[in-house]
């Protein structure tokens, strides 16, 4: 009796796709190893049970030679033999590789069902497997898939009850590859193909000069899309809303309003020439969802298209081999940029992803890192719409401020701390055409995560900023920071709530700067200071988690050191 | 035929793995992706002077920093 079902494959071959078609969860899949560093669960109905399919982060072989991999292989052990099935999913297109985890798994005596995935790329690729040959070398069944379009799943489901335990002597590696080779040789069929647009694209990303010139247009042509239609939806689709349908309807409550006493100030907030402004009002009704609307998640959705499609085109792992040369001097190697990346949407998913990094060491230093010197796509926002207005200048001059932080802030920390950084080896995976299916799914996921994260938290701290200046209880925490904040940072006092704020959430903490009327000078060192500050609650939460306190400790006053000493310097060194 | 590190081979050129001189561990780590003694790999590129180098073994293409590509030795002909 199965109690339990097992996707186990290398990394990189599509086991989360395979697993959101079995179970019908929907998990991130992206084209890069390692994208799964958490455990998925869900279920899937067969003959009117329910089973449990567990999704294992992607492994080449059952000894495990990295976390993600240990996990893998210890959570195998949990059931008996005849408890569960493992489905081994095995990319089409790399078969020799594959089947060193598939031989070694059946060496084992597991249940095993072999599931050849990405079956249409193989065919693109002019790559013909033989597969009722294989089923009778290997002894078990196998099965070729297209988890993405979804042919093959249902006869995957049919056969998975026929999982046994087939036989096998166990053999070193050098004999196990070995063996792969002769059945290689006896399965599969190679057509000759002259080079295609994408191999020599392919092979062009991972030369110096040509890898660079690519890397550029790349991040460039990335940067201008997320601009360009962050500001579509902001002047074509939030901004018309907002004016034209939300304000009327606010007027008029306002207007209606008898008492404009604490629930007004609440909802509402201040009226600036008797109307209501959504960037200084500062109302839970009004700057509130301004804020997440009308300013943030416009540049959410274009930010998270661009990096869901590099993803999936499989572009990043070659980014990440031409910055290692770079990164190797910040203590890291260059897969790192991945969970980089991953920060400027949202430092939280950004630190989970370090975990595709081996050492300790190297953990620490990116986090600090991210957590520090990498804005989240929010405040980013913030930051564009509030300093865009004073010229593109200080904007590049906040990114120029944390890119300089950062590379001396890894210089150091490179040196200072003890520990090995593990050598650099990583797979190059091919190009593949994004689904569209896929790609919407995953926007779709991302904003949807991001929804449910920020807009209670934004409704929150509005309110409860608004409590605190109605009961004028920030005039006492401002009393006692106004020294601090005036002398050495420049900024007026009210500042100090956007600070305390920061914490809570960044965009809100930029949108509390609206209504103070700063200089460019002060505004620029309030953005700046918010994004190297603490970052907000969650990332620190994940911090703590991943990290442990110790570390979260040491990172936590590099920040505080670190803020100080950028906000008193940027103060001296800018005169006006 | 002649002995040469996987960091000082000419891009584009292949050679046969005789020996790799690092731990076990990582060892086995090429050996799952496919590089162990007696294979024959290609060399793609090399980013920049101490960079990593790109290879080609089987079907895979695979990123070895340059500290690694320097224990991997190789027999050209």
């Amino acid at each position: 009796m199965i109690k339990r079902i097992y996707l186990i494959g290398n990394p990189n071959v599509g086991k989360s796709v395979v697993f959101s078609r079995l179970t019908g969860v929907q998990v991130i899949s992206s084209n890069y190893p390692g994208t799964t560093v958490e455990l998925s669960k869900g279920y899937l109905s067969l003959g009117g049970e329910k089973i449990e399919v567990v999704d294992l982060p992607g492994t080449y072989s059952l000894e495990s030679t990295s976390k993600a991999e240990e996990v893998a292989v210890s959570l195998l052990k949990e059931y008996s033999k005849n408890e569960i099935a493992v489905l081994n999913i095995l990319d089409s297109t790399n078969l020799e590789r594959n089947l060193l985890l598939t031989l070694q798994l059946i060496e084992a005596g597991f249940p095993v069902i072999a599931c050849l995935n990405m079956c249409d790329d193989a065919a693109h690729r002019g790559v013909h497997l033989d597969i009722k040959k294989l089923e009778g070398i290997l002894g078990i069944p196998v099965i070729s898939t297209c988890a993405i379009t979804g042919v093959g799943i249902k006869q995957l489901i049919e056969r998975i009850p026929e999982a046994s335990p087939a036989h096998r002597n166990k053999i070193s590696h050098e004999e196990l590859w070995k063996e792969i080779g002769r059945v290689i040789d006896q399965v599969q069929r190679l057509e000759h193909r002259h080079h295609s647009i994408r191999e020599i694209l392919e092979d062009a990303s991972v030369r110096p000069f040509t890898g660079v010139l690519m890397a550029t247009g790349v991040i460039y042509v990335s940067f201008k899309i997320v601009r360009f239609t962050g500001e579509m939806i902001i002047n074509k689709m939030a901004d018309p809303l907002f004016i034209n349908f939300y304000q009327p309807l606010l007027e008029r409550l306002s207007s209606s309003w008898q008492e404009k006493g604490f629930w007004f100030h609440l909802l509402i907030g201040d009226l600036l020439n008797q109307k209501i402004d959504f960037k200084q009002s500062l109302g839970v009704l009004t700057t509130a969802p301004y804020i997440e609307f009308g300013m943030v998640l416009p540049y959410v959705i274009s930010f998270y298209f661009i990096l869901s499609l590099l993803e999936d085109i499989g572009y990043l792992p070659r980014l990440a081999i031409l910055l290692d040369n770079l990164l190797h001097r910040l203590g890291l190697h260059g897969y790192a940029i991945i969970p980089v990346l991953l920060g400027f949407g949202c430092n939280v998913p950004g630190i989970l992803a370090t975990r595709v990094l081996e050492s300790k060491r190297e953990r620490f230093i990116a986090s600090t890192i991210i957590s520090i010197g990498v804005p989240c796509v929010p405040l980013q926002a913030m930051i564009f719409g509030l300093l865009g207005k004073f010229g593109g200048f200080y904007v590049a001059g906040v990114y120029l401020v944390l890119l300089i932080l950062v590379v001396i802030l890894g210089l150091i920390l490179n040196r200072v701390l003890t520990g090995y950084s593990p050598e650099f080896l990583l797979e190059i995976p091919p190009y593949r055409f994004p689904s569209l299916r896929m790609l919407w799914q995953k926007l779709y996921f991302r904003i949807r995560g991001f929804l449910i994260e920020a807009a209670p938290v934004v409704l929150i701290g509005v309110a409860a900023i608004n409590i605190l200046i109605y009961f004028n209880l920030f005039d006492i925490i401002s009393g006692v920071f106004a020294p601090v904040i005036h002398n050495l940072f420049g900024l007026p006092k009210e500042a100090i709530i956007a600070l305390v704020i920061g914490f809570l959430r960044k965009d809100v903490a930029v949108g509390m700067l609206m209504p103070l009327g700063l200089s460019a000078k002060q505004l620029f060192i309030a953005a700046t200071l918010l994004a190297i500050s603490f970052p907000c609650i969650a990332a620190f939460i994940v911090l703590w988690k991943e990290l442990g306190w110790k570390y979260l400790i040491k990172s936590t006053l590099i920040m505080a050191a670190v803020s100080v000493i950028v906000g008193a310097t940027l103060n001296f060194l800018i005169l006006h | 035929m002649k002995r040469i590190s996987l960091a000082h081979i000419k891009a584009d050129c292949k050679g046969k793995v005789v020996e790799i001189s690092a731990g076990t561990n990582l060892q086995n780590k090429l050996m799952n992706l496919g590089v162990y003694k007696g294979k024959e790999i290609r060399k793609l590129s090399h980013i920049g002077l101490q960079g990593p180098v790109v290879i080609k073994v089987g079907r895979s293409i695979l990123a070895l920093g340059h500290s690694l590509a320097v224990k991997v030795m190789l027999e050209q002909e």
